[in-house]
């Protein structure tokens, strides 16, 4: 029963499993875009008489649903336009890293030779670096903000997707179809973006999701080193980080930010997974 | 089901693996016992940077290294300079300083504290091949011999009134075992003459202390010290309650709070030398015009600052120093908080919503950077925060007056409790810090560290307080309170420079 | 065999050469020292003369070439904020770093394990249900928040375990927790798959229908086959646990090299972060050697060596 019902389970209960989650993260996308209608107050508002307000404290006419930040900002506000922040950045990093990581791995998997050598040698010694530390000491180079930080993600992380694209190209490659472009004199760039890279793709953009939940908590992670996003632009990394010294005493400063990041990282993940196995699957029986 | 059987069975030889794994590591480091009365235990955020009193220049080795050594003077609770190893100063002329040393003070491994300790103490801090962090303190010192047994003489290149009290945090180390042993390993193995011997420095985890219970100023209270390092604010707290901690330091008014609401605990506080400003650029940027420097003065609300974001762990003052610290004149008053007329010189400077760049880096508070931010903005600047970490910050800071930004939040303190270490880095023309030239301010600056004379001094100093006024290259906020937590049962009486001395500390019977 | 290891060993070599030049470079560019180590009043003769004492008024590829002289006759140096050799504060951190990293793989390793195989075996179960879901929580949350709050429950407010530090044994439970966590999912996932990947192959249809229990098929066949990808990921997520500790020690204050980084490079300690690095790039190589020799290990076919077919 297990083995012959199992793609029946993947189609069908596991297409359906993931729907919640896609519905989930649409409605991020659309909180970030939308953020300037959504967001009661401005999220930058001081109002350091109202500060460290619990959600649902009424003031001048407002509820702040929930509640107020360490400088009297409301809460809600700065979530939905955090959400803006750290979609954008994971969001850029994420095309940054896979878009250079792919071409490399392109190149490296159909020059072969030299350029090859070349590329998995510098792929193996920006692996060998732990990446935060070449992010703590890069930010300290060129400086935070949400620019350098998509620049800093993304040089940090581009190995992983050269690494799989090269793999794959490595295996493409060698098909008849690529011999035969090649033969009918096409360049390379055609044969790379036409022939090669749309075969390589499904592994590289489940590679993809995986990673832009991770660039959401690096982002958080650096914001707890002091190198995130500049304040008082709120990220729900630096929101948290603010609100880190108020667990005890203002809980909903890190739990609001905190469950809208976990919703987010997990639908990412479970999507990733589906993917991934809608990708096997087609290849399987292709 | 059978298989969920097997399941549990590789999960509990799971949990025996790790077990044991955890144990046989242990076994392996050292184990601190239980917590005992006759132990203290405290929290730092940083580890010391080195336990050579003459190796570094941070307040986190500060707070351990001054229980192990002993300093020429000190300071007592009111904040005057007394005897300590010195019994008594005497100046021969404007540039040379007699000191009487006592005989009776020895060092950790036996050996008398005598003259040649503390000349070489002091020589050995301004060679400049020792590299010590500490030099710009000491350098106006030339020399220091020994004319006689328990007699130091001090020269200076000029008259330096400052010298005393940069000699509270000169540290006495033994001349034999120094020279004998080297640098290096005096480091690991410090020995002083102060109430607490080295015993221990795990790297990363903590500095443990010893009583020297041959004291000079008698038996220490507690047999051991521990300090640990703990990075995290939040974990601190924790430590404080859980007990892993007895104090803590450096919390903030949100943090005192919490301790408040614990009956465990309670909070201590001491009024500090430390001194809240606001630096304001006055050669370059928007602010290079005096009325839009004038009207950010105007602009702050320093007590909605102290009440709401320090609650009310503060004192609102007028000048950059405090009546505790030496040249404070109570004659120059600071601009009151007043926003319409802030607006009005911001708009004769045709100055309405010029771009103001804000330094900082995180370690300095943020939201009161980002609350006076938005007082400035409230007043028609648009200021934009911009923070690196602290190296690139002091660069930036430190460096051309173009690219200091117009605004920077700081805690200064010379830890000498004398304007001479405070106004004249801050303001003078062509220090690191100064972005700002007066010839009249530098003179009176300049006037008053060249003298020993204390009302010329003072004069000298409320002449410049008045010039940073109508200029405004800075803005005085408010001082400092410093926050301590422990438990219920400590007897502490925190200072105004922040020592740390474990001496004054004992448990409540 | 010969052949193979002489040419990892100096791809190696040109990997850990390329690593010291890249952050040594980015390190200097980042700017030195000297700022942080004078004090407040300091001039800026003091600050240059300062720096002149220090050796970083010298060109970069000089003080490079100076550095690797040093490594080469294996000496790293003294550390210009603690005044101690560098290897003496690496080596008292070390076993703390590996106690943490360990702990937190076994438990990565058992409960991801455990959960992914059982999830793989009962397709559509209460383990792949619940659990599933619920480990990828520890994976969803950043640790500077997860670890406080595992830290106020466990030790203040239950009191079970210690705020912080490595004093007891008992210690090194949240920290680990914390750290662990980042990686549980992923095992569990990489489990999964490879488990039900296997379970699909005809030679365990053959096993089955030799009436063999379905908990013998899985211990004794298709876990050994399910473990390549396994191996593979428990390499790189060692280099990532490492990297993870920055942030986990820092809030446990657990004295590893993780915290030791983060200061270091912030208070540009140059050397001490500089031999870090160089820590780090030998662990992940010599992790990612050990990952091939195990797959040969665990998978005959697989040849050490062997040119891509």
């Amino acid at each position: 029963m297990r083995v012959t019902s199992l793609s029946q389970w993947l189609t069908k209960k596991k297409a359906w499993g993931v729907l919640p989650f896609a519905i989930i993260l649409f409605v991020f996308i659309l909180l970030a875009l939308c953020a300037p209608l959504i967001a009661p107050l401005d999220p930058l508002n001081q109002s350091l008489l109202a500060r460290l307000k619990p959600p649902g404290f009424f003031a001048n006419g407002v509820t702040r649903w929930l509640g107020s930040d360490e400088l009297g900002r409301d809460l809600l506000s700065r979530v939905i336009y955090g959400t803006r922040i750290s979609l954008l950045v994971a969001l850029l990093s994420v095309c940054v890293s896979g878009s250079v990581g792919t071409l490399i791995g392109l190149i490296a998997g159909y020059r072969r030779g030299w350029t090859e050598i070349l590329i998995m040698r510098a792929v193996d010694i920006m692996m060998s670096i732990p990446a935060i530390l070449l992010a703590i000491l890069m930010v300290a180079v060129l400086g935070p903000s949400v620019t350098n930080l998509v620049i800093v993600l993304g040089l940090t992380r581009w190995p992983r997707y050269t690494r799989i694209a090269y793999a794959q190209t490595l295996v493409v490659a060698n098909m008849p179809y690529v011999t035969a472009a090649r033969l009918a004199g096409a360049r390379m760039p055609r044969i790379l973006f036409h022939h090669l890279l749309p075969n390589i793709l499904a592994p590289l953009v489940v590679v993809a999701t995986l990673e832009f939940g991770l660039m959401i908590l690096y982002e958080a992670g650096l914001s707890f080193l002091g190198l995130g996003i500049q304040p008082p632009t709120p990220s729900w990394g630096a929101i948290m980080n603010a609100g880190r010294d108020y667990i005890a005493s203002a809980w909903w400063i890190t739990v609001f930010p905190g469950v809208c990041l976990f919703l987010v990282v997990l639908s990412v993940n479970l999507l990733g997974d589906y993917l991934r196995d809608y990708f096997d699957r087609r290849s399987m029986t292709s | 089901m059978k298989f969920l059987g097997d399941i549990m069975k590789l999960h509990k030889l799971g949990l025996a693996l790790i077990t044991g794994l955890a144990l046989a590591s242990t076994s392996a480091l050292t184990q601190v016992s239980a917590q005992t009365k006759d132990a203290l235990s405290i929290d730092l955020p940083n580890e010391p940077g080195n336990l050579d009193p003459h190796g570094q220049y941070d307040t986190d080795s500060y707070g351990v290294y001054r229980n192990i050594f002993d300093n020429l003077v000190t300071r007592d609770v009111s904040g005057k300079i007394i005897p300590k190893v010195a019994t008594s100063w005497t100046y021969a002329s404007d540039t040379v300083l007699d000191f009487t040393l006592r005989s009776d003070i020895k060092f950790h491994d036996g050996t008398p504290l005598t003259a040649e300790d503390v000349a070489f103490s002091i020589t050995r801090i301004i060679n400049p091949a020792f590299k010590s962090p500490q030099l710009a303190n000491f350098n106006s010192i030339t020399k220091a011999e020994v004319t006689g047994p328990g007699k130091v003489r001090v020269t200076t290149a000029s008259p330096y009134p400052v010298l005393l009290a940069q000699l509270v945090n000169m540290s006495i180390v033994p001349k034999a075992y120094v020279e004998k042993v080297g640098d290096v390993q005096f480091n690991l193995q410090p020995i002083g003459s102060g109430p607490y011997k080295f015993s221990s420095w795990q790297k990363g985890a903590r500095v443990v202390l010893e009583a020297n219970d041959t004291y000079w100023e008698g038996k220490p209270p507690f047999k051991t010290v521990t300090f640990n390092n703990v990075p995290n604010t939040a974990t601190r707290i924790a430590d404080l309650k859980t007990g892993r901690a007895d104090i803590i330091r450096f919390l903030t008014a949100d943090d005192a709070v919490q301790i408040k609401a614990d009956p465990a605990l309670k909070l201590l506080t001491a009024e500090t030398e430390r001194i809240g400003y606001l630096f304001v650029n006055a050669l370059a940027t928007p602010t290079k015009d005096v009325r839009v420097r004038k009207a950010i003065a105007m602009g702050i609300d320093r007590n909605l600052i102290i009440s709401a974001l320090l609650g009310g762990y503060g004192k609102q003052v007028d000048i950059i120093g405090a009546p505790s610290i030496f040249g404070y004149t109570p004659d120059v008053k600071g601009y009151p908080f007043d926003p319409a007329g802030a607006r009005e010189l911001l708009k004769q400077a045709g100055a309405v919503g010029a771009e103001l760049t804000f330094l900082t880096s995180p370690a300095y508070d943020q939201r009161i950077v980002q609350a006076i931010q938005q007082m400035l903005n409230d007043i028609g600047l648009k200021v934009t925060i911009s923070s690196s970490d602290q190296r690139t910050f002091l660069q930036k800071r430190q460096g051309n007056p173009e690219e200091a930004g117009s605004l920077a939040y700081g805690v200064w303190s010379c830890a000498c409790q004398d304007e001479d270490g405070i106004i004249l880095p801050l303001f003078k023309t062509g220090t690191i810090w100064s972005k700002y030239s007066n010839p009249e301010f530098d003179k009176a600056v300049t006037a008053a560290r060249e003298t020993l004379k204390e009302d010329e001094r003072l004069k000298n100093y409320a002449k410049a307080h008045a010039f940073i006024k109508e200029d405004v290259p800075g803005v005085g906020l408010y001082q400092f309170v410093a926050l301590y937590a422990s438990r219920k049962e400590l007897q502490w009486t925190p200072t105004a420079n922040e020592a740390f001395f474990i001496n004054q500390m004992k448990w409540q019977n | 065999m010969t052949r193979f290891l002489i040419n990892r060993a100096i791809t190696a070599l040109i990997s850990i050469l390329g690593v010291m030049v890249i952050v040594f470079v980015i390190m200097r560019l980042s700017g030195d020292p000297t700022l942080l180590l004078a004090p407040q009043g300091a001039s800026a003769q003091d600050i240059e003369r300062l720096r002149h004492e220090l050796g970083f008024d010298q060109p970069i590829a000089m003080q490079f070439f100076q550095y690797m002289w040093m490594v080469l006759h294996f000496d790293y140096g003294t550390s210009f904020v603690q005044r101690i050799p560098v290897l003496t504060i690496i080596g008292s951190r070390l076993p703390y770093t590996l106690w943490l990293a360990l702990t937190a793989l076994a438990f990565a390793i058992t409960i991801g394990l455990l959960i992914g195989i059982a999830s793989a075996a009962r397709r559509g179960g209460w383990i792949e249900r619940l659990l599933l879901p619920l480990i990828l929580v520890g994976q969803s949350l950043p640790t500077f928040w997860s670890g406080i709050l595992l830290i106020m429950l466990f030790s203040v407010h239950l009191g079970w375990l210690p705020s912080s530090g490595a004093d007891q044994a008992s210690s090194v439970i949240l920290p680990a927790l914390a750290l662990g966590a980042l990686s549980m999912a992923t095992f569990a996932r990489i489990a999964r798959t490879a488990v039900i990947d296997e379970l699909s192959k005809d030679y365990v249809r053959a096993i089955r229908a030799k009436g063999i229990g379905e908990t013998r098929v899985i211990l004794t066949h298709v876990l050994r086959n399910a473990s390549i990808p396994v191996i593979t990921i428990a390499a790189i997520e060692i280099a990532n646990l490492l990297a993870g500790s920055a942030i986990v020690e820092t809030v446990f204050a657990w004295p590893g090299l993780g915290q030791l980084a983060v200061q270091t490079i912030t208070g540009r300690d140059f050397l001490v972060a500089q031999a870090l690095v160089l820590i780090a790039a030998i662990t992940y190589i010599v992790l990612n050697f050990i990952a091939d020799l195990l797959y040969s290990l665990v998978d005959p076919r697989i040849c050490l060596g062997a040119r891509g077919r």
